[in-house]
């Protein structure tokens, strides 16, 4: 497993003494902590803080570290409520952490309370760079840029919650944009990075592979499909993607099927996946289909695609099996059409 | 069931949508009013969150259930579901 978040101790383990004890001149960072957290960093690697001091003390780390923290746990509690805490906010899993500790009884706390996570002292953390977990197979802009976006989402999600209209709403409010396009050589690394690491709104469940990616962008009996995101918090970069069976010929394409849909889960909750299904369902229309397929291994951990299916009016066929978990999920694309909102561009000619 | 544990659930999905979207007025949503789309804005992300709280409250997990997710039509629908399975 990949680890896709280091939660950080401050004290004596990422700055270089105790923030409350220090007077008027806070701690430096500490020089060997924040050159290995910069490499993480670069390799997408996301850092969080979990520290028994005033949020200021979070604050005050970023800036002498330049680190953007994901998310900050300042408080009195238990170091293992405030992991669980980033983990839930995060939506990642607790496989997917490691918690940085000088005090060998928080270490010991957390390991007991979060078996899945990797629990390293700062000395551990130094080699653990090195480390197979901590050295992912590729590395895309999107990624070296994720500690930021993850800081830009607190800020989104913090004037969401003062907002109080409905979302739709409030993704105008934030001037969002979506964009759509049709996928080139340059962004397959990033696709098959979304390919590994998307679980929640993800139909296949495998990773696929930097060649397979390549052969199908140069397919003329398919669609390889870029999703975009930004709005006036940040830029998220490529978030989705999609490949499209349309076939050729006569006859041919009367059932656009969706091979492949994932999304980042930074782009949940902002109207990305409703958007997508509704221009694929336009786009096949438009293609002279009469339905739009897409199979999906159904897990526990992609209901949030169901959702988004089931509420794009999508229907699913009965015809799964403990060997073949697959269900297909269908509309037809002839009636009427879901909306595309406005916020969306497609630069898909024709459509 | 009587009418009574009707209502006592629909109380409580009201409450678990009103936090889980972040809107206060879905407090007097009506019972057959579409929670996708324009009705409620149900979507992925409060979906899950919705779905969560009512395994964690009523035990009921729906979307292991419930491919296609027809439960989560409409506040009556999600109540009959829960109420079928709880009883």
């Amino acid at each position: 497993m990949i680890v896709k978040c280091v939660i950080w101790d401050l004290d004596n383990t990422l700055l270089s003494g105790v923030y409350l004890e220090s007077g008027t001149r806070p701690p430096a960072a500490d020089p060997a902590m924040r050159t290995a957290a910069v490499r993480l960093r670069d390799r997408g690697i996301i850092h969080a803080v979990a520290s028994r001091n005033p949020p200021a003390a979070a604050r005050h780390a970023a800036q002498v570290t330049g680190l953007d923290f994901a998310a900050v746990e300042c408080g009195w509690g238990r170091k293992s409520d405030a992991v669980l805490k980033i983990i839930e906010d995060l939506g990642i899993g607790p496989d997917a952490v490691a918690f940085v500790d000088d005090d060998l009884y928080e270490r010991a706390e957390v390991s007991c309370a979060v078996p899945e996570a990797l629990v390293l002292s700062p000395e551990d953390l130094a080699d653990a760079v090195g480390w197979p977990q901590f050295s992912p197979a590729v590395v895309t802009a999107e990624s070296r840029r994720r500690g930021q976006m993850y800081a830009q989402r607190r800020r989104r999600q913090e004037e969401a919650r003062a907002f109080g209209g409905s979302r739709d709403a409030f993704l105008r409010h934030c001037a969002t944009e979506v964009t759509i396009a049709p996928a080139t050589a340059a962004d397959v690394p990033r696709l098959h990075e979304l390919s590994v690491r998307t679980r929640q709104l993800n139909t296949s469940g495998e990773a696929m592979a930097q060649s397979e990616l390549r052969q199908l962008v140069s397919s003329p009996a398919h669609q390889v499909t870029t999703v975009r995101l930004s709005d006036k918090f940040g830029d998220d970069g490529i978030v989705g993607g999609c490949v499209v069976g349309c076939g050729v010929g006569p006859g041919a394409g009367r059932t656009w099927t969706v091979t492949l849909l994932m999304m980042s889960c930074r782009a949940m909750g902002r109207g990305v996946i409703d958007a997508l299904l509704a221009w694929l369902a336009r786009s096949a229309a438009q293609g002279g289909a009469a339905t739009l397929s897409v199979p999906c291994l159904v897990s526990p951990s992609n209901v949030p695609l169901r959702l988004a299916l089931a509420g794009s009016g999508f229907r699913a066929s009965e015809d799964r099996s403990p060997q073949r978990p697959v269900a297909v999920f269908s509309r037809p694309v002839s009636g009427p059409l879901p909306e595309l909102p406005d916020w969306v561009i497609s630069k898909v000619a024709g459509r | 069931m009587t009418g009574g544990q009707t209502r006592d659930v629909l109380g409580e999905l009201r409450e678990i949508l009103a936090r889980a979207t972040g809107r206060a007025e879905l407090l007097g949503i009506g019972v057959r009013t579409p929670l996708f789309g324009a009705g409620a804005g149900l979507d992925s992300l409060t979906g899950t969150l919705l779905l969560r709280e009512v395994h964690r409250r009523f035990g009921v997990d729906v979307a292991q259930e419930d491919l296609n997710l027809d439960a989560l039509a409409t506040l009556a629908a999600l109540a009959a579901f829960i109420e079928e399975r709880a009883a």
